[in-house]
């Protein structure tokens, strides 16, 4: 049996391990003592390999490039040689006849790798001349990466996932950390465990809330004003740091005349919570020597998402909760590489290590070392644009690489609609997708496990993974499919390896100029910043010395009004509609659902959790099909009965392609990060009278749907055989 | 003092890593065959009410009431733990209802009997189903190695021995501050 280090391809948390492989095909994994998950891993770790092997439990792996000659014709498999002029002829028309700013491309946050991402965006950079690149961070802790850029001048965790489990006291918000990342949740546990305090605020009583100290089950939609609450309790109680904030913040009087208002008996009716509970909570996390404040989607994913994370980390500026072990800000990191695709820029505004594309002399830097003239000054258009820039004529191409918006984008009615109004639509992936099923070419990638590359786990930390198993059928690398086309464009790409690009990038990025592949060997790893090469583990936590990465070492201050979510309940949508994760699960199901275990746990059509008190008034049964309904869309999923949902919201996970959420949700953006209001949609829920029906619809349902995608692939094999394209 | 396998309510996360890991650890020989409804069958589960959320399974008991309920003789002390004997299981469903705590459970599989060498399906085989500590797995309850938070342990005789002697101690010391 041979045995190849790995980093888990699901969450954030970086996890280390083997895998095992038997004749050419992965059989299991060994956890690895590593830096994240100290030989600790979740279910999706343990079992969640087999997607690799093609098992086509749920979809098939693609094996060959596929193309369809017009929208109403079946795909048809094509050579690799035919691919890539297609794809080159097609994006040089577009580009000629529209300009470079009609092409999106996507990175992809997923199992490709920080090389991957920097060469997709090199491509779009320097080969089409457009910032058009954008990731699924997105749609995720994009509000994170731009409200902690302004306050604290950089957009990650500021301290480590090890210093978690040594922190005295844990705030955490709108994170469901079991669910999301059960390894860190080890590390909560730990520290409650060594006697540290944890505050949950969250409207469902999720597992951490089970273990709290003190439990604030707000009302969904109410974060700004519980946090400008929390931030007039520290500044109205004396309870904040008054040296910290004269020395290393500013903003404080603008920022102590906003919060004034939001005492928390003002707060109560918004929040639904008990004003002395506000305050308790803000007089343990001030009394604790350290304390760490966590948070996830739960806090992004609205319209007030930046404005919400700027005012998180106010609490830790107010309370000096920052620059030394064990306390900070931490959006903890969802996919396993979103870190790193952000850090890698694919993103419309920065370069490769936030580097702005606006600054000429950064831009001049680039484009001496890529070769070219020039590169787009103009920052570039973000994914959740796309369907009105469609709409509006301005978009003509899309290059998608291993991301399906047609499963995880808000009001899919629009996705599908902004697909089909592409003129061409490339699809590079390593599953047939829902939103493969809109592309004219689809390009068939070597999955995790059959390359190698450098992924960032949530806190800054890079780590290598290696390839197991060789690529399956005619699979190529992404990157190395970016650079043919690249070539055939007329902007010839060429590399031997991802040592070579990691060194290029390396090179042009300051921040990562010590994260050398010799320092990532076995379970070395390495925090950026890492700007030397005698630094053998960079930086373990930021603002060292109270300095913040902003132009004056201070720390921004800042808050701002409270208002309602977008979407509005009536009396025909009477119920809020948050969506969330569940932990057997990842992203859009294309990989967990086609391993064995993972999708034995949890199947179509995924559900809903109403309390029993909601679902006694709408007759609704524990395990029934119901239909859910937005003034977006209508879906058939199955109701769960439970107390932990609160009352007046239900809550849905996005992975299922019948039971799928997002046909509900809309779109409404956070102003500054376009990031869409998942988590609040009017809904309503209605029972069936004929569940034998219902059951044989979803079933029937469920089988075209996979039917359409496996025969897509299968048929075109066929089709070629028949008529060679 | 019989083993059994114990879980700390105040460490699950309810992710279902253990029902899987057990599933896996009976599934197949050697190799375990991939997991499907058919054959996910976890002798612990996770259960989730408004407050608690913690794993169920064997509690291995000393008297064990499955064991005096079984006609056959199918249930036995062996190991310092409750083992089935399968080949004895008739499925009558006495154990499954003697169980204070639900953890025991009457299954059926393919029967499978073997004439010069071919292997024939006959009927189905009953099979009184519950933890059975991995019996055969060297490394211990493959529950116990997968949980991500440390959330279950292996209770025996030696622990209960030292838990208990540092409880005896902790009452001592407590009784002069009083």
């Amino acid at each position: 049996m041979e045995k190849h280090m790995s980093v888990c391809p699901y969450c954030g948390t970086g996890c280390k391990f083997n895998l095992l492989v038997e004749g050419e095909k992965i059989v299991g994994v060994e956890p690895l003592d590593g830096i994240t998950n100290e030989g600790r891993l979740c279910l999706k770790g343990h079992y969640g390999f087999d997607f690799v092997n093609d098992t086509k439990i749920l979809t098939p792996r693609l094996m060959y490039p596929m193309y369809r000659r017009s929208r109403d014709k079946d795909f048809e498999r094509i050579t690799w040689d035919e691919a890539i002029k297609i794809a080159a002829t097609k994006f040089s028309e577009i580009k000629e006849k529209y300009g470079p700013d009609a092409i999106m491309t996507t990175g992809s946050s997923r199992g490709c790798g920080n090389e991957t991402n920097f060469v997709m965006q090199k491509f779009t950079r320097a080969a089409i001349g457009t910032n058009n690149v954008d990731n699924c961070a997105r749609v995720c802790h994009a509000p994170s990466v731009a409200g902690l850029a302004v306050t604290l001048g950089n957009g990650a965790m500021s301290n480590s996932i090890q210093e978690i489990g040594d922190t005295e006291c844990l705030l955490v918000f709108g994170y469901n950390v079991a669910d999301s990342h059960p390894v860190i949740a080890r590390r909560v546990i730990e520290a409650k465990e060594k006697g540290a305090k944890v505050i949950v605020c969250d409207p469902r009583k999720i597992e951490t809330a089970r273990l709290a100290d003190l439990y604030l089950p707000l009302k969904n939609g109410s974060n700004m004003a519980l946090v400008n609450a929390f931030a007039n309790v520290l500044i109205n109680e004396g309870l904040y740091d008054k040296d910290f904030v004269a020395k290393h913040t500013e903003g404080f009087d603008e920022y102590k005349k906003i919060v004034s208002k939001y005492t928390p008996e003002y707060v109560s009716e918004i929040t639904g919570l008990d004003p002395d509970d506000i305050r308790e909570a803000m007089r343990i996390y001030a009394a604790a020597p350290s304390a760490t404040i966590l948070w996830g989607m739960g806090v992004t994913q609205w319209t007030m998402g930046v404005d919400v994370v700027k005012g998180l980390s106010g609490l830790a500026l107010l309370t000096g909760n920052l620059g030394r072990p064990n306390v900070g800000v931490g959006p903890v990191r969802g996919q396993n590489n979103v870190q790193g695709s952000c850090d890698l820029g694919v993103l419309p505004n920065v370069f490769p290590g936030y580097q702005p594309v606006t600054d000429a002399k950064i831009r001049a830097k680039f484009a001496k070392r890529w070769g070219v003239k020039e590169l787009p000054d103009k920052i570039g258009a973000m994914v959740t644009d796309v369907p009105h820039l469609v709409k509006d004529g301005k978009l003509k191409g899309y290059y998608i690489m291993g991301e399906d918006p047609a499963q995880t984008d808000p009001d899919l009615t629009s996705v599908r609609e902004s697909l089909e109004g592409m003129e061409f639509v490339i699809v590079q992936d390593i599953f047939m997708t829902k939103t493969a099923m809109f592309a004219d070419l689809v390009l068939p990638a070597t999955s995790w496990g059959e390359h190698e590359g450098v992924f960032t786990a949530a806190d800054r930390t890079f780590q290598r993974f290696e390839a197991a198993v060789p690529p399956k059928g005619e699979c190529k690398h992404d990157w190395e499919i970016i650079s043919e086309i690249s070539t055939a464009m007329g902007y010839p790409m060429h590399y031997e390896n991802t040592k070579e690009i990691w060194d290029e990038l390396r090179e042009l990025t300051p921040i990562f100029y010590g994260a050398t592949y010799e320092k990532m060997e076995g379970l070395g790893y390495v925090q950026w910043p890492c700007t030397d090469l005698d630094d053998a583990h960079g930086t373990k936590y930021l603002y060292e010395g109270n300095k913040f990465q902003r132009p004056n070492g201070k720390g921004l201050l800042y808050a701002c009004e409270w208002h309602p979510p977008m979407d509005q309940t009536d009396d025909d949508f009477p119920l809020v509609l948050c969506t969330v994760r569940e932990v057997g699960h990842y992203s859009c199901r294309s990989m967990t659902g086609n391993c064995s275990a993972l999708q034995t746990l949890a199947d179509e059509p995924g559900f809903v959790t109403i309390n029993p008190e909601d679902a006694k008034r709408l007759g609704i049964k524990d395990k029934e099909l119901v239909y859910v309904s937005s003034r977006r869309g209508k879906i058939i999923t199955r109701a769960k009965l439970t107390e932990r949902t609160n009352k007046g919201a239900v809550y849905m996970t996005y992975q299922w392609w019948i039971g799928a959420c997002n046909e509900l949700t809309g779109e409404s953006f956070d102003p500054t990060s376009k990031t869409p209001e998942y988590k609040y949609s009017a809904v309503k829920l209605e029972s069936i009278d004929d569940q034998i029906w219902a059951e044989n619809h979803v079933q029937e349902l469920y089988a075209t749907l996979k039917g359409n995608l496996s025969g897509a692939v299968e048929n075109a094999s066929v089709l070629a055989e028949q008529e060679p394209a | 003092m019989n083993r059994f396998v114990a879980a700390d309510p105040s460490k699950c996360i309810g992710c279902r890593t253990c029902e899987i890991a057990c599933s896996m650890a009976h599934n197949g020989d050697g190799t375990p065959a991939p997991l499907s409804d058919e054959n996910f069958k976890p002798r612990i589960r996770v259960i989730k009410t408004a407050t608690v959320t913690t794993a169920v399974m064997c509690h291995h008991c000393e008297d064990a009431p499955c064991l005096n309920s079984c006609p056959e003789g199918a249930i036995v002390y062996r190991n310092n733990s409750v083992q089935i004997d399968q080949e004895r299981c008739v499925g009558c469903k006495n154990c499954m209802m003697a169980c204070p705590f639900g953890v025991m459970d009457v299954i059926t599989v393919p029967a499978v009997k073997e004439f010069a060498g071919v292997k024939m399906t006959t009927g189905v085989k009953a099979q009184a189903h519950k933890c059975d500590l991995c019996t055969d797995r060297e490394a211990g309850p493959a529950c116990v190695a997968s949980c991500p938070t440390n959330a279950l342990h292996v209770v025996d005789e030696e622990s209960v021995e030292k838990s208990l002697a540092d409880l005896r101690a902790r009452t001592a010391v407590s009784s002069i501050a009083v």
